[in-house]
């Protein structure tokens, strides 16, 4: 289809005015920035690649990249799967299912603060909920501690977070559902295949683009997560929590080291880029638009 | 078409304009007192304007009252107050300082104060003190936390309105019923250690710990009064350099032992999830170390429920004489401001004679002694009882670990994880021992120190 | 054959509910919570049944909220915020998709990249140029800084409706053409109401992103009156203590226009299955 060459950047053009002036250049800013010496509150100081050198000599470097790519496995696998069965399920004509919809978003919905402090009071070793679950279902003798335990606190946290954020994923993964005509999924079923088939050999090939957006989202916000973490562990214990995201807010707001926050912010902005940018080349060969 | 679309743009463009602009003046002007430029005009030669920044929002409406108290007094200095609570303070008034726009009047924290003064961001308000200052009147040897460039002979960058200190908080319900004598000042480790061993009881016998003696929250507020009562240093003399010294060692070694070998406190990943001025409050320890400030908070938790009291921390083997962790609130003055005397003048009455009494509720306590001194402070129909020592502590407050970037080698706040805390942590949960961490933290603190 | 049916929904219910326990449970605490008494928020082990429930003072905590703490002017003032900027995604997204998804054009690929990757760089090192930048032209103290960029410009919607745009058949398109609807039209008409379902989505995340937003309410804005929900949970804290009370109860209050917005637009997802893939 051919629109003529003026059209599409008219199309554009409330989109390349606000990337121009309100992103590109704060984003040229905080670039130059990790070149500095930065507190915010007195001038920055240009010292070369400094940053970039102590970052990579520094071990709470390497443990919390370490944690990021844990976390971001972890996580993206279990919100786009996790997700999509609730999107499929919710998408089911059955009574009631409206209001299932809305009670699985909730969590989304719900503050921040009181997701904090109801999750820790479940996971906590102190009579928490989960412990006292356990107990009584597998027989459990000693109380495990979910986010104080080095060895569970990074899965611990992770949980939570898929369980807060999948709502999201869910109702683009419905949007999605919605605009593949049923007529299919049933046309199919006629010809003999089971639900199981008519998903996997009819629905999911067209929701694939669904798919591939729901993954790059995903990815990315898995490299930038931090609420959850600053309101349940803060990064602790010893920095078995402690994700890039959250450690680039502990050096800009904590510490006052801008400079150095904003060299970590360009690592993981090429983490990001590349993790995705993957994903973008691989993507013809499964991605299929109608 | 193309016109169309143009149309459609502009309107929509500069209708999100007019929804800002227009907000923004239909508020302002059923807004009230906050905006200043439209109160009459006073005396025209020397009408100022003061911009204040404060970090207590739940005392707003106190800080307002006494605003309008200033402002009549001293027709000619109108007032302009923001309160952000201290994790949105900090951002909010560094990105001031960045665009040029510092407030004349902002509260400081004696932890900053090194930092922002060396910075050239403070004014130097020692002449002013001098001139107007009543020495007697005042708590003058917590001066010293906002001394620059040296906490002896340095000048003040910042004038304190509060002082909080570190306490021992006790449940004497459960001493009680262990039939035990109250903590007293005159305390030993040894003492103290008794006690606590006797009030750790596992209540059910199921071989879980129900009630502790102490609660040791590792942070700095809970490690350095021990570390300071037995005569022990973070930091060498002139806070240059992570050197702990062996009395310094010697407690932390003592603490370490509460946790892993007596097991009279419960391990930080035994409590993960608990907020920790809880675990006081609910009667599941009967001792806490922590502020002077968390007294509000703690009769509130209380209630009713049980009898508690405060004293000093525990004098260790060392000991020489009472040495307290406390620290001041201040307020500074910009070193831009074009009024520094009118500022000064807000200071001086924002931490003297005029602040109400009501603002130093709990464990804060006035600069100001005449206020300090009513026996209205003591409060003494509430708990603790014993609210008085805070008072004689005023004079051993000296020294602290505060140095610039503390709160990465330290290992502050949101940032727990990291730093000497982190490593402390370690070792009450059992995964380190005492030396390891020392080991491991002593290069990283050193470097953080070292930086420009 | 109906019975299996019948097994299969069972199932299905039983799977819905369990997992809706967990969803319920925090937020249940919380609207519980708001008619505790200050001392009773964190008993250990946390009592399901508040103290205040059905006693004097049981809505203290909201009277204070809504009424001294001025909670009704900062509902006001987010929903208008977050209104506009998400309202603005809708148009300026679905136009910069369309474009991406039907148009060829020189830089494409190029533009496309620069603005997902604008997702990748974490706000918290952005932040302070950006406050600079507001702070210079002046717009401090306003709701500019807070809903213009976020109208003009949304990677995330725009990358949505892309996806979206392209999974449309060309032969809807091409029908278009050959009736003689023009470039715009054929956006307005044909492609803008197949996506009501993702346009509702957009519109649901983009006004929970908005509303939510605390670090530039805090740069950005400084009178009272202007605050933002998230601004005036806040104020609920301060140097030494936190009034935990009345923060959850100000979170109770601040989500209620969520769950609002949420449930309408459920209604446009509904609507958009209905007319998705028939038309043309």
């Amino acid at each position: 289809m051919h629109y003529g060459k003026i059209s599409p950047y008219l199309f554009l053009l409330p989109t390349l005015l606000g990337l121009a002036l309100f992103r590109l250049i704060p984003v040229g800013v905080s670039f130059y920035a990790g070149f500095t010496s930065w507190n915010i509150y007195s001038p920055p100081e240009w010292v070369g690649l400094d940053n970039y050198t102590e970052m990579f000599k520094s071990k709470p470097f390497w443990t919390v990249l370490q944690n990021t790519l844990q976390f971001s496995l972890v996580f993206v696998v279990s919100v786009c799967v996790t997700g999509l069965v609730f999107a499929v399920l919710l998408n089911a004509k059955l009574r009631g299912i409206r209001f299932f919809r809305g009670l699985f978003f909730l969590p989304v919905i719900t503050s921040i603060v009181a997701v904090g402090i109801a999750w820790n009071w479940i996971l906590t070793p102190q009579a928490g909920i989960l412990n006292l679950l356990l107990e009584k279902v597998i027989g459990l003798t000693e109380s495990v501690s979910w986010l104080g335990d080095k060895k569970y606190a990074l899965y611990s946290l992770t949980m939570v977070y898929v369980w807060k954020n999948v709502g999201y994923q869910m109702i683009i993964y419905l949007a999605g559902l919605q605009s593949i005509p049923r007529e299919l999924g049933e046309a199919s079923k006629i010809d003999g295949a089971n639900s199981f088939q008519s998903f996997f050999f009819v629905t999911l090939p067209l929701l694939t683009p669904t798919v591939f957006f729901v993954l790059i989202i995903t990815i990315i916000e898995s490299f930038n997560t931090f609420g959850i973490t600053h309101s349940m562990t803060e990064g602790g214990p010893y920095n078995a929590t402690n994700t890039l995201s959250y450690f680039i807010y502990q050096n800009a707001f904590v510490h006052f080291r801008m400079g150095y926050a904003s060299a970590l912010a360009y690592v993981l902005f090429l983490l990001t880029l590349l993790v995705t940018g993957i994903h973008f080349l691989v993507k013809k060969r499964w991605v299929k638009y109608q | 078409m193309l016109k169309m679309l143009k149309l459609g743009l502009i309107t929509t463009l500069i209708l999100t304009m007019t929804i800002g602009c227009g907000q923004n003046k239909n508020e302002s002007a059923t807004g009230g007192q906050t905006k200043t430029e439209s109160t009459a005009p006073a005396k025209q030669q020397d009408n100022v304007k003061l911009v204040y920044y404060g970090w207590n929002p739940s005392e707003e409406q106190m800080t307002k009252s006494m605003i309008e108290k200033f402002e009549e007094e001293n027709p000619n200095i109108t007032i302009e107050y923001f309160a952000y609570e201290p994790s949105s303070y900090w951002p909010k008034i560094s990105a001031l300082a960045a665009s040029g726009n510092l407030p004349d009047v902002f509260e400081m924290s004696s932890g900053y104060v090194d930092e922002w003064a060396s910075k050239g961001l403070l004014h130097n308000i020692q002449s002013m003190v001098d001139r107007d200052i009543d020495k007697n009147n005042y708590f003058t040897s917590v001066f010293n936390a906002v001394k620059y460039p040296d906490k002896e002979t340095g000048d003040m960058y910042a004038f304190p309105y509060a002082w909080v200190t570190t306490v021992l908080y006790y449940n004497k319900d459960l001493f009680d019923a262990a039939k035990l004598e109250y903590p007293k000042k005159e305390w030993t480790w040894d003492d103290f250690l008794n006690a606590a061993k006797k009030l750790t009881i596992d209540k059910n016998g199921d071989g879980k710990t129900d009630q502790w003696g102490l609660y040791l929250f590792g942070r700095y507020a809970h490690i350095e009064p021990w570390v300071y009562q037995n005569e022990g240093r973070l930091l060498n003399e002139d806070k240059t350099k992570f050197e702990l010294n062996a009395n310094g060692k010697e407690a932390l070694q003592f603490l370490t032992d509460l946790t892993v070998k007596h097991k009279v406190s419960p391990s930080p990943k035994d409590i993960t999830g608990i907020k920790q001025d809880e675990m006081f409050g609910q009667g599941k320890v009967a001792m806490w170390v922590d502020g002077s400030f968390a007294i509000d908070g703690t009769r509130k938790t209380v209630g009713d429920n049980f009898n508690w009291d405060i004293t000093t921390i525990p004098r260790g083997p060392n000991w020489k004489e009472d040495m307290t962790y406390g620290w001041p609130d201040n307020i500074s003055i910009s070193k831009n401001s074009k009024h520094a005397e009118e500022a000064w003048k807000f200071i001086k009455f924002m931490s003297g004679k005029d602040r109400p009494i009501e603002t130093y509720s709990g464990g804060k306590v006035p600069i100001y002694k005449p206020t300090a001194n009513q026996q209205a402070w003591l409060e003494t129909d509430k708990q603790p009882a014993s609210k008085k020592i805070i008072l004689e502590q005023g004079a051993n407050i000296g020294r602290n670990s505060y140095t610039k970037s503390w709160s990465e080698w330290r290992g502050y706040a949101a940032a727990k994880g990291s730093g000497l805390n982190g490593e402390l942590d370690q070792v009450f949960d059992g995964q380190k021992t005492l030396d390891q961490a020392i080991e491991s933290v002593t290069p990283f603190a050193n470097e953080v120190l070292s930086r420009k | 054959m109906k019975n299996r049916k019948y097994v299969k929904n069972l199932f299905t219910y039983l799977f819905l509910s369990l997992y809706g326990t967990a969803t319920l449970f925090p937020f249940l605490w919380m609207v519980v919570t708001t008619f505790k008494s200050e001392g009773a928020i964190f008993e250990i082990p946390p009592k399901l049944i508040p103290d205040k429930l059905f006693k004097p003072g049981m809505w203290d905590n909201y009277t204070e909220v809504l009424l001294d703490y001025n909670f009704l002017l900062y509902l006001w003032n987010s929903t208008l915020i977050s209104g506009a900027a998400s309202f603005g995604q809708l148009i300026t997204c679905s136009m910069a998709g369309f474009a991406f998804a039907r148009m060829n054009f020189f830089g494409r690929g190029f533009l496309f990249t620069v603005l997902v990757a604008m997702m990748m760089i974490p706000v918290e090192v952005n932040i302070i140029p950006e406050f600079l930048m507001f702070s210079k032209i002046g717009w401090l103290d306003s709701y500019l800084p807070l809903i213009v960029p976020s109208f003009l410009v949304g990677s995330f919607g725009t990358f949505m409706l892309k996806e979206h745009y392209m999974n449309v058949p060309q032969s809807l398109e091409d029908a278009a053409v050959i009736d003689g609807c023009k470039t715009f039209q054929i956006y307005r008409h044909i492609f803008f109401p197949l996506s009501t379902a993702p346009l509702a989505t957009i519109f649901v995340i983009a006004f929970m992103n908005n509303w939510n937003d605390l670090l530039r309410p805090v740069l950005y804005i400084q009178s009272p009156e202007l605050r933002t929900v998230s601004l005036g949970l806040t104020q609920f804290q301060s140097l030494y203590s936190t009034d935990w009370n009345l923060m959850i109860t100000g979170s109770v209050v601040s989500i209620l226009p969520l769950i609002i917005v949420y449930l309408f637009t459920q209604r446009f997802i509904i609507d958009g299955m209905m007319t998705s893939g028939t038309k043309g």
